[in-house]
């Protein structure tokens, strides 16, 4: 019942209780250890802020050697986030490292939120926007924000 | 403290001469602190439990060898980071990389 993985999931909600990290939050499904809802705060000074977006992390027994699956359950209108919620982040794949916890993946994701990286697209309309038509952008991403509320 | 037990394993495998062996070790003090947040509080980057202590698979399992000890030993990169060797076992399977600093794994030494 008690895997590594579980007990190391219970250390990374310890942490993230003891040591909350700003404008992210996250906590396990009442019943499953293994898949986590979390919330992530638009950072200040960008076009997301006062947003707050939810996700999905479903964790495998092989974490942490293997990294979570995280999805946006919220709509995010990002270049580096795909039409069903998945995020194009290199940490979350080819870069991940075992001592990566919740609390870092979810840091990592709200920075990403603040910088996007446009060569790497997800959602090819949000980069372009980005990149050529920064007005435009801002204005879709707000469009979100509203709906993050209603969510 | 840890550092200077390192560099003396150092002197010993190699007895010819400290001078450019000291130079080598000094670069390698400026990356332990870098990390001194780690390296003083000797956690288990993998699976956050104190090195000293037994890992969280063992922990799990509850191996013990024929002492009754529970047997999870340490292990030190040529980088200096120390993990569990059964954490760093299943990584280095993987990715052969430390998970702290990306250099290519190779083991120091071993024990507790
Ligand atoms: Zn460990
Ligand atoms: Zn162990
Ligand atoms: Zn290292």
């Amino acid at each position: 019942m008690s895997t590594p993985a579980r007990r190391r999931l219970m250390r990374d909600f310890k942490r993230l209780q003891e040591d909350p990290p700003t404008g992210v939050s996250g906590a396990p499904t009442d019943n499953n250890i293994m898949i986590w809802n979390a919330v992530i705060f638009g950072p200040h000074d960008t076009p997301f802020e006062d947003g707050t977006f939810k996700l999905t992390i479903e964790f495998t027994e092989e974490y942490p050697n293997k990294p979570p699956t995280v999805r946006f359950v919220s709509k995010v209108f990002h270049p580096n986030v795909y039409a069903d919620g998945g995020i194009c982040l290199d940490i979350l794949q080819n870069r991940w490292s075992p001592t990566y916890d919740v609390s870092a993946i979810l840091t990592s994701i709200q920075s990403l939120l603040s910088d996007p990286n446009p060569n790497s697209p997800a959602n090819s309309t949000a980069a372009q926007l980005y990149k050529e038509n920064r007005r435009e952008y801002e204005k879709r991403v707000k469009a979100c924000v509203e709906q993050s509320f209603i969510d | 403290m840890d550092e200077s037990e390192n560099s003396m394993d150092k002197q010993i495998d190699d007895n010819d001469g400290t001078k450019p062996e000291k130079m080598f070790t000094l670069k390698k003090w400026n990356a332990v602190a870098m990390w001194s947040w780690d390296v003083e509080c000797d956690i288990c980057a993998i699976c956050r439990v104190q090195v000293m202590d037994a890992c969280l698979r063992c922990q799990a399992e509850n191996k013990r060898d024929v002492m009754g000890r529970q047997d999870c030993v340490v292990v030190w990169g040529e980088c200096n980071h120390s993990f569990h060797h059964c954490c760093m076992s299943l990584w280095v399977k993987q990715n052969n990389r430390c998970p702290l600093c990306q250099q290519e794994w190779s083991i120091q030494r071993m024990g507790k």
